[in-house]
């Protein structure tokens, strides 16, 4: 079985294979001989091709949060079902993602209203910033995702637009 | 802490329970030192922080609840409140928060209590920027070229327009860059004003703006000074905090590698002659834009900084116990000719935030937990394994500070230790703070505050190499029990074939 992870904003397919004792990892061309004892406290020694090396893990969910030699990594492991899930309705290109947590200050816009490239149509607050989200092209508003005083977390739809013809 | 200092004599405590009204790292450094010093430490906590260090190192901790949590912190009758039921006789309000409102130090002052801070009208003074900036510039200290709204708000747009570009807009009652904004092309400016004015009125409350000149590639200098109340006042020195993103400091030093000796004293003495002049009492923290040789007055934060540990670790003056002794009405334990600089400190911000994606705040459960130690180095923390980090507070997490005997020690004192510095579940922003580090602009000593925003490529983290890549997988892999489970029910045979159909 295939496997899909995300490291580093890069999607990775890997597939795993028992091999004796441990595990053969198959990556592009390379099957690749590793094993992974884990120790207490997130303690863990990966053997791959024939070195040690020591790190710390900790899984939580489908992230596996990794700190060796000196960095922090999280691997994200893609469940096959949600990979393909994600293509129903709108396009990304027509919906206005908060582009971190915040709050809504204010919000200018009402579905169904005709908005110019260049309007403000929802005011957010991050981290003491205050930003103007703007229409990123001329258009409809098909919804309002967000309410004055709303939080969001970041990649939240804010606003939706009709698609384009 | 190296140096011999007086204590506050026992019998002439006026208090022996301090109040800490404050949260995270900073609470638990207060608390070290009040404890330290023979004293009881109460703090507050809000509901969703029960289980932080410092509540758990307290004698004493009080819930405080509010429409937010922010929100609890900025509640005086409540804080007050908690005082009195911990029967503390004074409150320590760290940085932030209630740290620099006059109407809280009166507060406090009116229940009977010590407010471990300045005077209310040196706080007023200080915190009205327009104000401060006129009275630096009456006793002959340099400011920048400006203009000042309530001069005459009519013609102000003209005025900011006079100052020439770029400029910068902040908000009369502002700090800690909230609200600020450079402008750099004249059709900007009436929307920018519009928004910094926005922003000014909810924050302070006070929509009133000023805008300065933006001095190009400056340099942040500020300089630590202590007063007592008979007016005595020293300086202990500079840090520079030019690492900046945003007018947000990530990295400080001292001394400054910028400064020329004779440097140094000008701004060292400027400093304590502003703080003198103002007959400022506690610790404070003068600031200034350095470049070109030149040097402005920026402001004047009444308060500990977030930044004090360098101080204190190249002078072995601890700043809380100043600020405690001051505020008991000890007279200050030394004189100028006492405070002495031995070696190089670096202090680094660890936030939660990912500077890959444009250092959007992160969130998430600490799930490991593994702070630094070893030779020169302190860790001031205000999380543990268990906890939550979530976006409802500030998100700096920890400082990394670190003291060796050059700079170049330092640096590398610094960039090991924060390798060491372990937090699983929530991604920070450890790996960009060594990338700066071991940057050549950084190990020149040659970083200006706009820096970081004109190189947005050191946020980027490099892409990991393929062997790391393969590492990185391969452990990922290996600890997802599904991954694990699909691969153990393949037979052997089975998976060597579905290696080759591969």
């Amino acid at each position: 079985m295939r496997h899909a992870f995300t490291l580093a904003d890069v999607e990775h397919e890997l597939w795993l294979a028992r091999a004796g004792d441990g595990h053969r990892l198959h990556l592009g061309a390379r099957a690749i001989p590793v094993s992974l004892d884990r120790g207490l406290d997130g303690a863990a020694t990966l053997r791959i091709d024939g070195a040690r090396h020591h790190a710390l893990v900790s899984v939580d969910g489908d992230h596996v949060h990794i700190h060796l030699d000196g960095e922090t990594w999280t691997v994200r492991h893609a469940d096959p079902v949600q990979r393909h899930g994600h293509h129903h309705g709108a396009s990304a290109d027509d919906i206005a993602q908060a582009p971190m947590p915040g709050t809504v200050i204010a919000v200018h816009v009402a579905q169904g209203q005709a908005v110019a490239r260049g309007d403000t149509m929802v005011v957010i607050e991050s981290m003491k910033l205050e930003t103007a989200v703007k229409a990123w092209r001329d258009g409809t508003v098909a919804a309002v995702h967000v309410a004055v005083a709303q939080s969001f977390e970041r990649s939240a739809p804010l606003v939706t637009l009709a698609p384009e013809d | 802490m190296t140096k011999p200092m007086r204590e506050i004599a026992a019998t002439a405590r006026p208090f022996d329970t301090v109040l800490i009204a404050n949260r995270g790292e900073i609470a638990l450094r207060i608390l070290r030192t009040v404890q330290e010093l023979g004293l009881r430490a109460a703090v507050v906590h809000h509901a969703s922080e029960a289980d932080a260090p410092a509540v758990r190192a307290a004698d004493r901790a009080i819930e405080i609840t509010g429409r937010t949590p922010v929100a609890a912190y900025l509640d005086p009758a409540q804080i007050i409140a908690a005082a009195h039921a911990a029967g503390a006789g004074a409150i320590h309000p760290g940085y932030g928060f209630l740290s620099e409102n006059a109407g809280f130090a009166r507060a406090v002052a009116a229940a009977g209590l010590v407010f471990v801070g300045p005077t209310p009208d040196a706080i007023e003074l200080m915190g009205d920027k327009v104000r401060a900036r006129a009275f630096v510039a009456r006793h002959g200290f340099p400011v920048a070229p400006s203009a000042v709204e309530d001069e005459d708000p009519a013609s102000f747009v003209e005025r900011a327009r006079a100052v020439g570009f770029p400029l910068l807009i902040k908000p009369a009652a502002g700090g800690g860059g909230k609200g600020m904004r450079i402008v750099r092309d004249a059709a900007a400016l009436p929307e920018e004003l519009a928004r910094a004015r926005s922003e000014g009125a909810r924050y302070f409350g006070d929509g009133r703006l000023y805008v300065e000149r933006y001095v190009e590639n400056p340099r942040h200098i500020e300089v630590q000074v202590l007063g007592d109340s008979r007016g005595e006042v020293v300086h202990l020195y500079e840090r520079e905090c030019s690492v900046q993103r945003r007018f947000q400091k990530i990295i400080e030093e001292t001394p400054s590698p910028a400064l020329s000796a004779a440097e140094r004293d000008r701004v060292c003495e400027a400093a304590a002659g502003i703080a003198r002049a103002a007959r400022y009492r506690n610790a404070g923290t003068v600031e200034f834009i350095y470049g070109g040789g030149e040097f402005f007055f920026l402001e004047m934060n009444t308060r500990l900084q977030v930044e004090h540990p360098v101080t204190e670790m190249v002078t072995g003056i601890d700043l809380v116990r100043e600020q405690l002794r001051i505020a008991a009405g000890e007279p200050l334990g030394m004189r100028q000719s006492d405070v002495r600089v031995e070696g190089h400190a670096i202090e680094c911000r660890v936030y939660a935030e990912s500077p890959a994606h444009g250092f959007v705040p992160t969130a998430g459960p600490v799930l490991i937990l593994r702070l630094p130690e070893g030779e020169g180095v302190r860790v001031d923390s205000g999380i543990r394994a268990g906890q939550r980090v979530t976006t409802a507070f500030d998100p700096m997490l920890a400082k990394v500070i670190v003291r060796g005997r050059t700079r170049d020690e330092a640096r590398a004192r610094a960039h090991a230790a924060l390798g060491d510095f372990v937090l699983l579940g929530c991604e920070t922003n450890a790996g960009f703070l060594r990338r700066l580090l071991d940057h050549p602009a950084f190990a020149d000593g040659a970083v200006h505050t706009g820096f970081l925003d004109a190189h947005p490529e050191i946020a980027a983290a490099p892409p990991p190499a393929p062997d790391l890549v393969e590492k990185l997988l391969a452990i990922a892999a290996l600890s997802l029990r599904p991954v694990r489970d699909a691969a153990d029910a393949v037979p052997p045979l089975y998976a060597a074939i579905g290696a080759w159909r591969n």
